[in-house]
């Protein structure tokens, strides 16, 4: 007995007079006590299912066609005020942003209380005494304090532990998670992760679990549907579809993101990226024969049927059978590792910033006496969760900060002019949102470095626009196109383009694949491996995820609040980690294999302090 | 690009231009369009209704004050005070305005401290009050109308600009060029200011409504340009010695005002809503 099932699904939605495909031909079926992992990139449609449940769809998109019954009934035809009562008690929600879905002006035990007076506690006492044992089921401490503090008071994994136990609360019978631990920490997010399958066994609710990680996925959940492009390619058992995809974008994904254990193996880096929305209607065969490595020419030919490929896995591809054959390249010959001539020296860094007003100070110490030093050509990684000190390390050694003690010292002697450090230090900004001019095309944007010089010709700009473009691997044409025309990862390249033009000997990557899509991190990692191939040059990056420096870096740093806890070689810090904080990193990165046991620590229990 | 930019596609922006511009127009050929002299008296037809009216005379349009001056003729003359006075203050209060904000903005610290005091102090004052202050110091004239307008005006540009400068330096492109060794002076010129500019342009054209209002308010208690110079507030004060025998005279200034200053409202609100940097990138997004 299901019970959530969707039969041929489909939502469109019409834009300046088109009417688009957004959902097509989604089929499933969740039984209760299962989890279902929604797995897709960034705009591929999966935030649309639960957005269906809701009938919370954008303007102009609606279910076209199918339907989606809930224990029975048909949600779509539903009327509202059914639904609206179904909502938040037999289905609940656990949004992305904890922080955005609280209200910021009432208190967390006005907000709770509002939600259990609607699931029928009458009286204010009966209600404070559930809230309390919620807040016990999600191990957050204090609770009794907890009720009376303001959603900003509290850290955004509490928040999201508190929208936890409001989701729990009525008992749903269903509860949509949507990317509930993107916006947290590392260790938090498995935490985060833990207690969701932890209250979903509990109740034994049926879980829909929206992501972008395919690997974490794998781990929670029983079933898995793989979303491109707004069309379900695969959907089968979690475990079978991790370890025998039948369709090449599954075995793209995996290939795609860096492995946690074994040998240092090349990634499988697609060409392109997933089309956009507005292409989707004339993509008249798969939508992903183009980015295909095993395509032939009927893959263009008409879209492909979700077909058994074994019992209870279905995949749309005619090439499945051939999905076993796409490996990795071959591993790369690694640029020869750093020489021991150090081109950078931090000598006891430390920072402290006040905060406060005119009469209550404090003083925060964001950094306490860091040293190390950066070889020449070498990939220094830094990782740690956030409020370890990673961005303010990164603006000391590029000068936008002074230290307030200790000094950094470089291989040549410059002053402390930015103008001089300029051909030393260069910074690559994590959001290329906004390191982009909106108001500059691309070509004056990475040959800023040359406006800065004064010298060049406009000329000589415009040639060495092409060249940084090349480097980067974007058409020449692109130098004619404003930041807002490109897609995340080119807006990246740029990025990135930007900081080389100045040919630095050291770049700071401060978070600079964090946002992106693992297809599309996979083809920037490469190119920076390429990029030290062709130039030579030191880089220190800084990033929270230890399968990406495992992947880049030649050694690595573990930062925890302001101080460096542990370093070495990559290899070596992450095969036998000795710092408790270095673990628990490690611990909460779900493993390669799906098979393998996973168990993140969980909350320490409500006498235990907060993280 | 032969694309007809966004801002012009609104029919806000449309509608306010081209009243503007009329009165502009109006005002620039007051000298062929005007009947009379405004300035010129005849005494034995005073206090006429407009032309459409019984008593009226085809040769005052507008009907006449209570000197016998042609009203029409008047409007034309003192339109021409409104719209330099428009034009002018309303560009020297932005300059003046938006330099001290993005000083404030990008530098921040003292700096920044220092003119947001200047700014809370000036603005503790009631603007026409401040203006009357610097009209009787400085003397009648147009030159001083404006400049007493500006020295009352800039801190609306400065208050508000200052804020989006802040916005806009945070943003890692100017981090970006500040990097890169760019000067400061570069970076708020080059980086800053084009991002700015359409929330400057659309607080000059409201400033332009508020300029025109403060004229009026200036002439009607005399503290304006000198007698012998036609202008609307005037009019009214004029008007309304004689509102019992004759409430047109009173009526024309006023709509004259009403018009104008609803014109530079309706294109600053639909220049903000088509310029806006945060609703335009919303839409983008």
């Amino acid at each position: 007995m299901s019970l959530l099932v969707a039969r041929d699904l489909s939502v469109s939605a019409s834009i300046g007079g088109e009417t688009l495909p957004v959902l097509q031909s989604l089929c499933f079926s969740l039984a209760p006590g299962k989890i279902l992992g929604l797995v897709g990139e960034s705009g591929a449609g999966k935030s649309m299912l639960g957005l269906t449940i809701a009938q919370m769809l954008p303007p102009g998109f609606a279910c076209s066609s199918g339907s989606l019954s809930f224990g029975g009934e048909d949600l779509i035809a539903m009327p509202a005020v059914k639904r609206r009562a179904l909502l938040g008690r037999d289905i609940a929600f656990i949004p992305q942003e904890p922080l955005s879905a609280l209200n910021p002006v009432l208190t967390i035990g006005q907000q709770i209380g509002e939600h259990l007076a609607r699931l029928g506690l009458a009286t204010a006492a009966e209600r404070k005494a559930r809230a309390l044992a919620l807040f016990d089921s999600v191990h957050l401490p204090q609770g009794e304090q907890l009720l009376d503090r303001y959603p900003h008071q509290i850290s955004g994994g509490m928040c999201q532990r508190v929208l936890i136990a409001m989701a729990f609360a009525g008992k749903p019978r269903l509860v949509i998670a949507d990317e509930p631990t993107t916006a947290l920490d590392v260790t938090i997010q498995a935490r985060i992760v833990r207690l969701i399958v932890d209250m979903q066994k509990r109740n034994h609710t049926a879980v829909v679990f929206i992501t972008h990680d395919l690997r974490l996925a794998t781990h929670i959940c029983d079933d898995i549907l793989v979303l491109y492009a707004g069309r379900p390619v695969e959907y089968g058992p979690a475990r079978r579809l991790f370890s025998a995809p039948a369709h090449p974008y599954t075995r793209c994904l995996q290939l795609a993101s860096p492995s946690m254990r074994g040998e240092r193996r090349a990634l499988l880096a697609l060409p392109e990226r997933m089309p956009g929305l507005r292409a989707w209607k004339d993509l008249r065969g798969c939508a992903f024969a183009p980015r295909c490595p095993v395509a032939i020419a009927g893959c263009s030919q008409a879209p492909p049927a979700l077909e058994e490929t074994a019992p209870g896995h279905r995949a749309a591809c005619i090439r499945s059978a051939e999905t076993g054959g796409i490996v990795a390249p071959p591993p790369t010959a690694v640029a020869p590792a750093g020489e021991h001539q150090p081109v950078l020296q931090a000598q006891r860094l430390c920072k402290t910033f006040a905060i406060g007003g005119l009469f209550r100070r404090m003083r925060f110490s964001a950094l306490r006496d860091v040293s190390f030093e950066l070889r020449r050509n070498e990939f220094l990684g830094i990782v740690g969760e956030s409020g370890s000190g990673k961005t303010t390390l990164a603006r000391l050694l590029v000068g936008l900060e002074t230290p307030s003690q200790g000094r950094i010292r470089f291989a040549t002697e410059v002053s402390d002019t930015r103008r001089q450090r300029r051909s030393e230090i260069q910074l690559v900004f994590q959001d290329p949102q906004s390191a982009l001019n909106p108001r500059r095309r691309v070509g004056t944007i990475v040959t800023q470095s040359l406006e800065a010089e004064g010298t060049a010709t406009p000329a000589a700009r415009a040639e060495r626009a092409r060249e940084l473009l090349r480097e980067i691997g974007l058409a020449p044409e692109m130098a004619a196109r404003f930041p807002a025309q490109l897609s995340g990862g080119q807006k990246q390249r740029v990025n990135i383009a930007r900081a080389l033009c100045a040919s630095p000997k050291i770049l700071v990557a401060d978070e600079i694949v964090s946002g992106l899509d693992v297809s599309v991190q996979a083809q920037l990692l490469d190119l920076l491996i390429a990029l030290r191939r062709q130039r030579p040059f030191s880089m220190i990056f800084i990033s929270h995820d230890l399968s990406v420096v495992r992947y880049l870096c030649d050694r690595v740093l573990v930062m925890y609040r302001g101080e460096i806890v542990e370093s070495g070689a990559t290899g070596e810090v992450f095969a036998a980690p000795k710092h408790p904080y270095t673990r628990a990193l490690l611990a909460a990165m779900p493993p390669d294999d799906p098979s393998a046991a996973w168990a993140p620590a969980l909350f320490e229990s409500a006498a235990g302090s907060a993280p | 690009m032969t694309r007809i930019p966004q801002w012009m596609m609104s029919a806000r922006v449309l509608a306010g231009l081209s009243v503007a511009a009329l009165i502009c127009l109006a005002a620039l050929f007051a000298p062929l369009l005007a009947p009379h002299d405004p300035n010129e008296q005849t005494l034995t037809s005073i206090l006429l209704p407009p032309a459409w009216l019984p008593g009226g005379q085809a040769d005052f349009p507008l009907g006449t004050d209570s000197l016998g001056r042609c009203v029409l003729s008047r409007l034309l003359y003192g339109g021409r005070i409104a719209m330099t006075v428009a034009l002018l203050s309303s560009f020297g209060a932005m300059v003046l305005g938006a330099v001290l904000a993005h000083v404030a903005g990008y530098f921040g610290g003292a700096v920044d401290w220092f003119i947001g005091r200047v700014v809370d102090i000036w603005m503790s004052f009631p603007p026409v009050i401040l203006a009357l202050i610097f009209m009787v110091g400085l003397g009648p004239g147009l030159r001083n109308v404006i400049l007493s307008i500006i020295l009352v005006d800039w801190t609306r540009f400065c208050r508000v600009l200052r804020s989006e400068v802040l916005i806009v330096t945070r943003r890692d492109y100017v981090t970006a060029a500040r990097l890169l060794g760019f000067s400061h002076w570069r970076i708020i010129a080059h980086e800053i200011a084009p991002a700015t500019t359409p929330l400057l342009i659309t607080l000059a054209s409201l400033e332009m409504g508020i300029a025109v209002i403060v004229e009026a308010i200036l002439s009607f208690v005399g503290l304006s340009v000198t007698a012998d110079t036609p202008a609307w507030g005037q009019m009214i004060a004029d008007a309304r010695l004689s509102i019992y025998q004759s409430s047109w005279n009173l009526v024309f200034p006023v709509l004259a005002i009403f018009v104008t200053v609803f014109a530079f409202n309706i294109l600053g609100d639909g220049l903000r809503r088509t310029l806006d940097v945060r609703l335009a990138e919303a839409q983008r997004a």
